[in-house]
């Protein structure tokens, strides 16, 4: 599984700079200037349109366990650039940066979710309008 | 192949397969074929330069600052104060009917990353989208109703100008925005749509926006769609899993039922 993880990361790269969602615009869901960084394990993945999510447990600033819910790309799309449900498992461990939802749930839309040994998976949901597709640094 | 590979391949995503050399395919009747699975440029702004899509050259430069500064500038388009205030005025965090899963309608639709399929017949071209599996069919040498009952895709029909279909679209309920960062029209746009198939991988492609209600003068954009025989259209519904929408992170547009700029 391992081996077809890395021959597929080619296709993950260039995902990244892919358009991943049109089916709403960024803003019209999430806020450009709450970036978070979360660091947990993953919970569930939901491989379905119109977007994928990915559910994992971090901990928050008080070391409390928080379930939260990253909105990714199409699942066609990622489809397209090699990536399989079975990328992601329940229990890995993985750091997902984002964009909190203006509601102030814990929702995001994952610009990139990464494994501990630095290999993206899924990328992110660029040219949505969302920061990268303005060409702000995402890391801003 | 293992378990982790598609049933049928998908190609490699955007650097994709050298598409296929040759010239223009024709049909039986000699007329080029406009068939197959399209890779089109994602065109969220149609102010905005982006791969393989350029906006109207004839319009003048955005002076704004630009995030990128190695970006080419984005084009003013030519606003009636009408049309330039509905854009200022525009938030999608108030409402964006494509969170919703309504239909995105004929431009934005274009606009969407998923590949299109066209089909033809002599009658008829139809175009697949892959994005929320709509379709959309233009009538070749056909005439517009005279009453029409607008439509989120509009009424459109289609006629050969040389090797050139050109789609000509009218009829809108005005309830939709042109491109994903939320450019006005009226339902009183005409859409005038150009696809000319160069060769036997590529679709020379053209729309034309006129709208006196919210632009002062018609302006264009040009893109180059991509034959991808590597890709088979998917499945894509846009309700199945709408979390957004379903948990209320996307609010509903304020009146779906309304044009948009009536109360």
């Amino acid at each position: 599984m391992k081996t077809k993880l890395v021959v597929s990361l080619a296709g993950l790269l260039l995902a990244a700079a892919l358009p991943m969602l049109a089916h709403h615009s960024f803003a019209a869901e999430f806020d450009d200037t709450k970036k978070v960084t979360l660091k947990g394990s993953v919970a569930k993945v939901d491989w379905m349109n119109p977007h994928i999510w990915v559910y994992l447990d971090a901990k928050d600033e008080t070391g409390k366990l928080v379930r939260w819910q990253c909105e990714g790309g199409p699942p066609n799309t990622l489809t397209r650039n090699g990536w399989t449900r079975d990328a992601l498992k329940e229990g890995d461990q993985v750091t997902v940066d984002g964009f909190q939802a203006k509601d102030g749930t814990h929702t995001c839309n994952a610009r990139s979710v990464t494994l501990p040994d630095g290999r993206k998976v899924f990328a992110g949901s660029a040219d949505d309008n969302g920061p990268k597709a303005r060409g702000e640094a995402a890391e801003k | 192949m293992g378990a982790a590979a598609p049933a049928y391949s998908q190609g490699r995503g955007p650097a994709g397969p050298k598409p296929p050399e040759g010239p223009a395919p024709r049909t039986p009747d000699g007329k080029p074929d406009l068939s197959g699975l399209w890779e089109r440029p994602y065109t969220p702004d149609m102010s905005a330069f982006s791969r393989n899509q350029a906006p109207d050259p004839s319009l003048p430069d955005d002076p704004a600052p630009r995030p990128n500064p190695n970006a080419p500038a984005k084009k003013l388009l030519p606003f009636t104060p009408l049309g330039k205030a509905q854009w200022e005025a525009y938030d999608p965090a108030k409402g964006d009917y494509t969170g919703s899963c309504m239909p995105f309608g004929l431009t934005r639709s274009i606009n969407s990353p998923d590949p299109l399929q066209i089909m033809q017949n002599p009658k008829y071209v139809g175009f697949l989208f892959e994005q929320n599996t709509w379709f959309h069919l233009a009538r070749i040498n056909g005439q517009h109703p005279k009453n029409i009952t607008p439509t989120w895709f509009g009424d459109s029909i289609a006629k050969w100008d040389g090797d050139t279909l050109v789609v000509d679209t009218v009829g809108f309920n005005g309830r939709t925005r042109l491109d994903t960062i939320g450019h006005p029209h009226s339902a009183q746009m005409h859409v005038t749509e150009k696809y000319t198939r160069t060769d036997l991988g590529h679709i020379a492609y053209e729309m034309i926006i006129d709208d006196p209600v919210t632009y002062t003068k018609p302006w264009k954009n040009v893109r180059t769609f991509t034959l991808r025989p590597d890709w088979e259209i998917m499945e894509y519904s846009c309700e199945e899993n709408n979390k957004d929408f379903f948990e209320g992170h996307i609010k509903a547009t304020q009146n779906p039922n309304a044009p948009i700029g009536s109360k």
